[in-house]
Order: C-alpha cells, then sequence, then structure tokens
C-alpha cells in the first residue's frame, strides 16, 4: 500500500511536469496526449494491483501482477524500439534524397 | 552508343587524378560523385576537367552511384558504367565490361574475379568473405553469381531507368542483382582483373556508411522486410 502511494506521487511529478512542458510549449499535442496517457494508464495500473494480481493467478502465471507488467512493459519497449529503427532508416534515406537533390540542382 | 562512367568517390584525394586520368580516353563522359569527402578528392578530380557531383555529408557507394545513374541519364547516355575510384579496376577492361551490351547480348554485364583471369585477393577474402556474401544473397534473394560483390559494371540505359539503387550502404551490390533478375534483365558476367592494395570492405567495418558485412546483412533483411 506504501509502495503503490510512493509510486503514484512519482506519477503525480511526472504529470505535473507534463503540463508544464506543454505550458511552455516545450512539447507538442501529439507527445503531450501520448505521455497523458501513459502516465495516466501507469496510475490506474498501480492502483488496481491488486486486482491485477488476481487476474494474473487467475491466469496461471506463477509471478506477480508487478512482474507480469514489467515484462509487458519490456515488450511494449521492444516493440516501440522496432518502430523507432524503422523510422530512422527512412529519415536516413529522405536524407539521402535530399543530398542528392542538392548535388544535381548544383549541375543544373 | 554513349558510354558514361560513373565513379563514386569518398577521400579519394591520392588515386582520382590516377583513375580519371586512365578512364577518360575511353568514354565519352566521365562522372565523379564525391560522397562527402573530408581531403581534396573534389579538387583533384575538377583539376582533370570531368563533371564532379557533389554530396554534402557523406551518403554511401550506393547513394552515390544512384546520384550518379541520375545525372547519367539526364546526359542521355546508353551505357552506364561503374568503377571504383581506388585505382583496383583496370580501365583497359571498361572494353570488355560494355561489348556484350553494344553487342546487344545482354542489358547488364558484371566483371568477375573469378572467371579464370588471376587477381591477387587476400585470401580471407577470396575463400570467406566473397563465398559468404554469395550464400546471403542465395538465400535471401535468390540470385547466384560468380562474384557478387563486384564493383565493376556497366548497364544499358533501360537497366539504369528501371533500377533505382535504394540501399545508401554496401548492400547495393545484393540490391542491384535482385532487381536485374526480378526484372528479367539478361546478364553477362566478364572476367576482369582486381589489383589489390589494402582490405577495403570486411565483416564488421568499411569504409564509408553502411560498409561491413554484417552492416550489409542488416539492410538487405530490412529492405526485404519493408518490400
Amino acid at each position: 500500500m506504501f509502495q503503490q502511494l510512493l509510486a503514484l506521487i512519482v506519477v503525480l511529478f511526472f504529470l505535473f511536469r507534463l503540463f508544464w512542458q506543454k505550458q511552455k510549449k516545450q512539447i507538442g499535442a501529439n507527445e503531450f496526449i501520448f505521455w497523458l496517457v501513459f502516465w495516466v494508464l501507469a496510475a490506474v495500473l498501480i492502483i488496481a494491483l491488486k486486482q491485477i494480481d488476481k487476474l494474473v493467478t487467475r491466469l496461471g502465471f506463477s509471478g506477480s501482477g508487478i512482474e507480469i507488467l514489467l515484462y509487458l512493459g519490456i515488450a511494449v519497449l521492444f516493440y516501440f524500439i522496432f518502430r523507432l529503427r524503422l523510422k530512422l532508416e527512412k529519415m536516413e534515406k529522405d536524407i539521402t534524397k535530399i543530398v542528392r537533390e542538392i548535388a544535381l540542382k548544383e549541375k543544373k | 552508343m554513349k558510354t558514361i562512367i560513373v565513379i563514386p568517390a569518398y577521400n579519394e584525394e591520392k588515386n582520382i587524378g590516377e583513375v580519371i586520368k586512365k578512364v577518360k580516353p575511353l568514354v565519352e563522359e566521365v562522372i565523379i560523385v564525391d560522397d562527402g569527402s573530408s581531403d581534396q578528392t573534389v579538387r583533384v578530380a575538377q583539376e582533370q576537367g570531368v563533371i564532379v557531383l557533389k554530396h554534402l555529408i557523406n551518403r554511401g557507394q550506393g547513394a552515390a552511384l544512384e546520384t550518379g545513374n541520375q545525372y547519367a541519364l539526364k546526359q542521355k547516355a546508353d551505357i552506364v558504367v561503374h568503377f571504383d575510384a581506388d585505382g583496383q579496376f583496370s580501365a583497359e577492361e571498361i572494353k570488355d565490361v560494355i561489348k556484350p551490351i553494344k553487342r546487344g547480348e545482354a542489358e547488364v554485364v558484371f566483371g568477375s574475379r573469378f572467371l579464370g583471369k588471376k587477381s591477387e585477393i587476400p585470401w580471407f577474402k577470396e575463400k570467406i568473405i566473397i563465398p559468404l556474401a554469395g550464400l546471403v544473397n542465395k538465400f535471401l534473394l535468390n540470385v547466384y553469381l560468380s562474384d557478387p560483390q563486384s564493383g565493376f559494371r556497366a548497364l544499358s540505359k533501360k537497366a539504369v531507368e528501371k533500377i533505382r539503387i535504394e540501399n545508401d550502404g554496401m548492400a547495393h551490390c545484393s540490391e542491384i542483382l535482385y532487381k536485374v533478375f526480378k526484372n528479367n534483365f539478361k546478364v553477362k558476367e566478364v572476367p576482369i582483373t582486381v589489383i589489390y592494395r589494402g582490405f577495403g570492405q570486411g565483416i564488421l567495418s568499411g569504409r564509408g556508411r553502411g560498409s561491413g558485412g554484417l552492416k550489409v546483412i542488416r539492410d538487405l533483411l530490412l529492405a526485404k522486410l519493408m518490400d
């Protein structure tokens, strides 16, 4: 119970920071929404930890709710990194297109 | 038939002058594509009085070749020859590489180091790296040539128009192979000699973006995924 409260305080801190950054226009609307949903989801999961524990045992996992959340979190991370790498690859190709345009235009 | 030679170059100030001197009398036009060199490659090339295209930053040999290809098409090339800037290829063999295209026997010609003419190839490269490259090509792309990584090639205008090199790094060799076979172009291989000085491309690293065997495999896999 105490750890959950601690975790919620951390989440609240990040939420406040998020709104602060939006105020200062340091982040765009899309990023803001993304992290808003992320932190609210995190808070919900923290509050519902007891229920998640029950659900996880019923599904037959030997670990606790937190552990399963951790593994799920890692899986999601891998997915995000995969998407990031694809995006980077596309950006590199786009940079090449620009560099090529400049090289060809100079010769016009 | 108008033959244009495309030579991608990255930090080759020591060799590019000689290379240009040797190839210039043998073709209609010489295009040097400088891939963001930090040395005097551009100046040396310009002193030879040839066309020099400049990439602001290094993008990789595949990218440089594609830029050269596109410019060659604009210059109404009938045949485009790809040639290395480091002096490893023999200018005298240009005529051998373009002959099948001039005769209409093929749309694409690859020079091969393994067709009889003996080159001094470092043992590791000949027995391990190149066969590995061939295997990679066979499994990922279903093509097989005796010299899959050869940078000495000639393409007809039609082939250049159809084959857009999308891979910036060294995987462009395999990419060109793949697209040649996908488009059902008639292919020929001719023997060439290669003079080795230093190693060039290894398994882990190489010169420029996207070199190194592992990076090539990664590029090919990514390309296949996005296809």
